[in-house]
C-alpha cells in the first residue's frame, strides 16, 4: 500500500492507483471530463489538475500515479485560476444552448461552469459549428457541443469493440467522426449517451421529452436475458422515459435490448385489461367475467401449463402452487429451447460470477452467439481478450464478437460428441481421467480435432466453460453435457470454488426453476404434441410466446388448432390470436418481487412503477384462479408466498431478511449419466436457428425501436456456406421431417459447411423447429 | 392648572373642531380616489398580472420547452410536455398554467431564457368557475397576441434597469 497526503490528510491506496482515483476513493473533489473508471486514461481535458508539493507545475491527476509520501492539494487559489482558464477554453466553441439541450440539469460542463468557470465569457469572435452524424436509431448527436474528451471513441474501441468513432483533424478543426455513419453496429450503443459528459451524444428515443429533475427512479432488474442486469427505470408519472444501468450496479453497461424495450410497455401488444373472445375477436371484459370464462374452460379438464421463466420468483412459485392446488399431475413446461428433457449433469445457470469468468485462466465458449445472447458478458470477455487473456470458441458459425477470439473452431452440431471424445482422449493421454469417461468415449465413433482446443484450455489451472444454446438445444444435450461434466471433473474444474461448469440458461431464474419445477417439468414440444393428440383439453399459457419464439412453433400451432388457450401475461405476442381468454399480469417493471439471474444472484425489486391498467401481479392472478377453481388459497400476501418459495427452494431463505447480496447455486446431478446417442443423422444438413437480440421475445417484437434496429442488423433469412449451397443463392426448396418448403437462402463464409443457419427465426417460420434438413435438388 | 386646561378643552370641543378642520381641508382639496373601473391607476412595467406566451415577429413560438419555469414555480402551477418537432427543434406540446394555484411571484418570467413566458399588466380575468382559470397553451398564446405591443414596450423599458 502507498501512503500519501491529500489536502494534508494521510490516506493509503493500492500502488499504481492514479491520484484522481485516490482522491475519488477518499472523497476529495477533483473535477474531470475525460476520465471514466471503465475506460483507458486519455488525459486530454486537463480539468483534473492538482498541485503536488515539490512539482513546479500542476499535474493531471488522472494520469499521474501515486507515490509514497506524495503531498497532493486539490483546492488552491492557483488551481482555481487554472480551472477557470480550462473552462474558458472548453466553452469557447460551446454553443451554450443549455435550455434546449437534453443534458441540461445532468451535465458536467454545466456544473463545472457554475463551480469553476468565470461569470462571463470574453470570446467575441465567431464560434464554429460542426456537422451532426446519423448514428442509428438510438443515439442522436449535436457535435457542436462536443468538448473532445474522446470518451465515446475509447468506448467504441475498448468496450463495444466496433471502433465506429474516431477523432479527425486538430485544434479548432478537431471533430469526432463516425467512420461507419449509418449505424453503430454495437449492441451496446445506447451507453454512448450515458458516457458523454456533455450534450453531444444524446438518447434519441427520449430526445426533447423530459428533464433529469422530473423523473422518478425505480430500481429494477432487467429480465430480457438471463444476465439480469441491475437497471434504473426513469419514469415520469407512469410513463417510462429511459432505462439506464444502475449506478454502482454490478455492470457499468446495459445492452440496447434491455435499454430500449420500454416502448413495448405501452404498446398495443400490452395486455392491460381482461379480455374474452366473442364472435372471433377479443373484447374487454370485467375480471369476474374473464376469470369465470377461464374457470369454465379449465374446471375438471386435463390442463397443460406453459410459462415463461422470466416472471419474478414469487410469480413462478405461485404457478407451482396453482399446479399443486387445482391441476395436480398437469403437464408443465417452460423452456422453449430444450429438446432433451433427461436431467443434465450440470443444470442451467452459471457456477461462476461474471467477474470470476473474466478472471479465470481460460474461457471456452461452446456453441453460443454470446454477443447476441449475453451482450454484457461478451463485453467482459472482450475486455479479457484485449488484456491478452485467452478466449476460445467452438461453434457452428463465426459469430461476430467485435473482437476476435484467441482460438476459434467451426464444427457441425452433429460433431459435438466427436469433439468431446477427442478432448477426452487428449486429457486421458495426459493422465487425467474420471470414472465413466472411458465408457463415454467408447460410445462415440468419430473424433473431431476441434477437441484439441477444448483439451488445451482444460489443462489450465482454472477454466470456465460457457455452454451455449447449440448444445443445450441439441437432441442429445444430456449426453453431451455429461461428457463435458466428465471432462471438467477429470481436469479438476468441478470442485467447489473452482467449478467452471456454466450452462447458459434460456431465461431468468434458472436455479430456482430447477428446484421449484424440477419434478414436474416436461418438454414444451411433448406438451404441445400431447395437446394435438387429444391427451390435453386446454392449454394455460403464462407469459410466453411459443408461436413467435423457440423451437416448437409448429407443434404449438398444431396444438392451438386442437385445444382452447387461456393466456395470462403482460404482453400478448403472436400466440394471442388463439387465446380464448386473456388475463393481464403485471410486467417486470411493475411488480414488487425478486429475481435470480444466471449467476444465481438474488435481487429484490421494492419500488415498482404504478400499473397502467387493470393488470395485477402474477401471484394474485394465480391465487384468484385457485380460489375460483375451488381450491384453498395457499397465500394471501407476499410474506406467505415467500414462505412457500423457501419451502421449494431453501436457498432463498435469507433473500428477504438480509440486505447482503445473496447467491444461490445451480443444481448438479451426479446421477445423470447419459451415453451419447448412436443414432445416425438422417439428413445432410444440420439446422441451427439463431437467437437475435432484436427479434427474440414478445416484448422485443412489440418494441418499435428494437424492431427498427433489428432491420439494420439483419442478415439473410437463411444462410449456408457457399460450398454447401452448390448453386445460386435465392429461393431453394428444403426437405424436413414434416415436408418440403421453399426458403430464401443466402451464402456466407462464416457458417461451417454442412449447416443451414436460420438467421431470422420468425421469417423462416416453421423451419426453426427442425434440427436436420436436406436441400432438394443438389446439395453438397 | 392642568385640570382647568383639560376642562376648557373638553367643554369648548377643541379636539372635535380640530378634527373637523382637517376634514374640511380635504373636502376642498383635489380628490385622489380613482373611480375604478371608469378610472385606472397607472401600473408599473414590472406589474405581475395574467401570464402570456409570446411569439417572435415571424410567428414562431418563443418557448423552447426548457421547463425552467416549471421547475422554479413554487406553487407547481405550470405543467409542460415537450417533443422534438419535425424540423428538429424542441417545442412544447402542452403548456398549462393553473391560475388558481399561481401566486404571481414572477419566477417563471425571471427564469425564462427566451422571454417567452411573461406576466402582463392584465388583471381583469375573473371567471365564474375555477375551471376557467386553467389556462392552456392556446389561451396563453392568445393572451400574448393581445398584449404583445404592451409586453414588448414594458420589456424595453425594463432592460436598462436590469442592467
Amino acid at each position: 500500500m502507498t501512503a500519501l497526503y491529500i489536502n494534508d490528510e494521510e490516506v493509503t491506496v493500492t500502488p499504481g492507483t492514479s491520484i484522481l482515483e485516490a482522491c475519488r476513493e477518499n472523497g476529495a473533489e477533483v473535477p474531470y471530463f475525460c476520465y471514466h473508471p471503465e475506460l483507458s486514461v486519455a488525459a486530454n481535458c486537463r480539468m483534473c489538475l492538482v498541485e503536488i508539493e515539490g512539482w513546479n507545475k500542476p499535474a493531471a491527476s488522472c494520469c499521474t500515479p501515486v507515490a509514497e509520501g506524495m503531498k497532493v492539494r486539490t483546492q488552491t487559489e492557483a488551481l482555481e485560476k487554472d480551472r477557470e482558464m480550462m473552462m474558458e477554453y472548453l466553452l469557447i466553441h460551446h454553443p451554450l444552448d443549455c435550455p434546449v439541450c437534453d443534458q441540461g440539469g445532468a451535465c458536467k460542463l454545466q456544473d463545472y461552469a457554475v463551480e469553476h468557470g468565470a461569470s462571463h465569457g470574453r470570446y467575441a469572435e465567431m464560434k464554429r459549428a460542426v456537422v451532426d452524424h446519423d448514428l442509428g436509431p438510438f443515439v442522436s448527436t449535436c457535435m457542436t457541443r462536443c468538448i473532445h474528451c474522446t470518451r465515446c471513441v475509447r468506448f467504441a474501441d475498448e468496450v463495444a469493440g466496433t471502433g465506429d468513432m474516431g477523432v479527425l483533424d486538430r485544434g479548432d478543426h478537431m471533430r469526432i467522426d463516425g467512420i461507419v455513419e449509418d449505424c453503430l453496429s454495437s449492441e451496446l450503443s445506447g451507453n454512448l449517451s450515458d458516457i458523454c459528459p456533455v450534450g453531444a451524444l444524446l438518447d434519441k428515443p427520449s430526445h426533447d421529452v423530459s428533464r433529469p429533475w422530473e423523473v422518478t427512479r425505480h430500481k429494477s432488474t432487467c429480465t430480457q436475458c438471463p444476465q439480469g442486469c441491475d437497471i434504473t427505470i426513469e419514469s415520469r408519472g407512469d410513463e417510462v422515459i429511459r432505462i439506464r444501468p444502475e449506478k454502482d450496479g454490478m455492470e457499468p453497461w446495459i445492452c440496447d435490448r434491455g435499454r430500449y424495450v420500454y416502448d413495448a410497455f405501452r404498446s398495443e401488444q400490452r395486455i392491460l385489461e381482461p379480455k374474452v373472445r366473442e364472435s372471433g375477436g377479443l373484447v374487454a371484459a370485467s375480471w369476474d367475467d374473464a376469470i369465470g370464462r377461464a374457470v369454465e374452460l379449465m374446471k375438471g379438464k386435463r390442463v397443460g401449463i406453459v410459462f415463461s421463466p422470466d416472471w419474478s420468483v414469487e410469480g413462478l412459485t405461485s404457478i407451482r402452487l396453482l399446479n399443486d392446488a387445482v391441476f395436480e399431475g398437469a403437464k408443465v413446461a417452460f423452456d422453449l429451447h430444450r429438446r432433451d428433457m433427461r436431467s443434465f449433469a450440470f443444470e442451467e445457470g452459471l457456477a461462476m460470477t461474471t467477474q470470476q469468468i473474466e478472471d479465470s485462466g481460460q474461457v471456452v465458449i461452446l456453441g453460443s452467439d454470446l454477443r447476441q445472447r449475453l451482450p454484457v458478458l461478451m463485453q467482459r470477455l472482450r475486455k479479457r481478450i484485449n488484456a491478452g487473456k485467452p478466449v476460445s470458441r467452438i461453434g457452428a458459425m463465426n459469430y461476430r464478437t467485435n473482437t476476435e477470439p484467441t482460438k476459434d473452431s467451426l464444427i457441425r452440431p452433429r460433431d459435438w460428441s466427436a469433439v468431446i471424445a477427442f478432448a477426452m482422449q487428449q486429457v486421458s493421454g495426459l493422465g487425467k481421467t474420471a470414472a465413466g469417461m472411458d465408457a463415454w468415449m467408447a460410445g462415440v465413433e468419430g473424433r473431431h480435432e476441434a477437441g484439441k482446443l477444448l483439451a488445451d484450455a482444460l489443462m489450465d489451472d482454472s477454466c470456465a466453460l460457457l455452454v451455449g444454446e447449440e448444445i443445450r438445444s441439441h437432441e442429445d444435450a444430456a449426453a453431451l453435457i455429461y461428457g463435458l461434466d466428465l471432462l471438467m471433473r477429470a481436469c479438476g474444474h468441478a470442485e467447489a470454488g473452482k467449478d467452471g461448469r456454466n450452462l447458459i440458461s434460456e431465461g431468468m431464474n434458472p436455479q430456482l426453476l430447477s428446484s421449484v419445477f424440477g419434478d414436474v417439468r416436461t418438454s414444451a414440444g411433448e406438451l404441445f404434441d400431447a395437446a394435438s393428440n387429444g391427451e390435453l383439453d386446454v392449454l394455460l399459457l403464462i407469459g410466453s410466446d411459443p408461436q413467435g419464439d423457440g423451437l416448437f412453433s409448429v407443434q404449438a400451432k398444431q396444438a392451438m388448432d386442437k385445444v382452447p388457450l387461456v393466456q395470462v401475461g403482460a404482453i400478448s405476442g403472436q400466440i394471442s390470436e388463439y387465446a380464448e381468454v386473456q388475463l393481464p399480469a403485471a410486467a417486470y417493471s411493475e411488480v414488487e418481487g425478486s429475481f435470480v439471474n444466471m449467476e444465481g444472484r438474488i435481487r429484490v425489486a421494492e419500488n415498482p412503477l404504478s400499473s397502467l391498467g387493470a393488470e395485477r401481479p402474477l401471484w394474485k392472478v394465480m391465487m384468484r384462479l385457485i380460489q375460483d377453481m375451488g381450491g384453498d388459497i395457499p397465500a394471501v400476501n407476499l410474506d406467505e408466498l415467500r414462505a412457500h418459495v423457501i419451502r421449494f427452494a431453501p436457498q432463498m431463505e435469507h433473500a428477504w431478511r438480509s440486505s447482503d447480496e445473496l447467491m444461490i447455486t445451480a443444481a448438479r446431478n451426479n446421477t445423470a449419466t447419459h451415453a451419447s446417442s448412436t443414432k445416425a443423422p438422417s439428413r445432410s444438413l444440420d439446422l441451427i436457428s439463431r437467437y437475435s437480440m432484436y427479434r427474440e421475445g414478445a416484448w422485443v417484437r412489440a418494441s418499435d425501436l428494437l424492431s427498427e434496429a433489428g432491420c439494420l442488423h439483419a442478415l439473410d433469412d437463411v444462410l449456408v456456406h457457399p460450398n454447401t449451397l452448390a448453386g445460386a443463392e435465392g429461393e431453394r426448396v428444403v426437405r424436413t421431417s414434416s415436408g418440403e418448403q421453399s426458403v430464401h437462402v443466402g451464402s456466407r463464409e462464416d457458417v461451417v459447411p454442412g449447416v443451414l443457419f436460420v438467421a431470422k427465426r420468425g421469417v423462416a417460420g416453421d423451419l426453426s423447429s427442425e434440427s436436420e434438413v436436406d436441400f432438394v435438388g443438389g446439395a453438397a | 392648572m392642568s385640570l382647568i386646561k383639560r376642562a376648557l378643552k373638553t367643554w369648548l370641543l377643541l379636539e372635535l373642531l380640530r378634527g373637523m378642520a382637517l376634514t374640511g381641508k380635504y373636502l376642498f382639496k383635489k380628490k385622489i380616489t380613482v373611480e375604478y373601473p371608469e378610472e385606472r391607476t397607472p401600473l408599473s412595467p414590472r406589474f405581475r398580472g395574467l401570464h402570456a406566451l409570446r411569439r417572435y415577429e415571424n410567428g414562431e413560438e418563443r418557448c423552447i420547452a426548457c421547463k425552467l419555469c416549471e421547475v422554479v414555480c413554487p406553487a407547481l402551477a405550470i405543467l409542460i410536455e415537450s417533443e422534438e418537432r419535425d424540423d428538429g427543434t424542441r417545442r412544447t406540446t402542452r403548456y398549462d398554467i393553473d391560475m388558481s394555484k399561481c401566486i404571481f411571484c414572477g419566477f417563471c418570467q425571471e427564469a425564462c431564457p427566451v422571454d417567452a413566458i411573461v406576466e402582463t399588466q392584465e388583471f381583469e380575468y375573473a371567471t365564474e368557475t375555477r375551471a376557467n382559470l386553467y389556462y392552456t397553451k392556446d389561451m396563453l398564446l392568445d393572451v400574448g397576441k393581445r398584449y404583445e405591443s404592451q409586453i414588448a414596450a414594458n420589456i424595453a423599458v425594463d432592460v436598462p434597469r436590469k442592467g
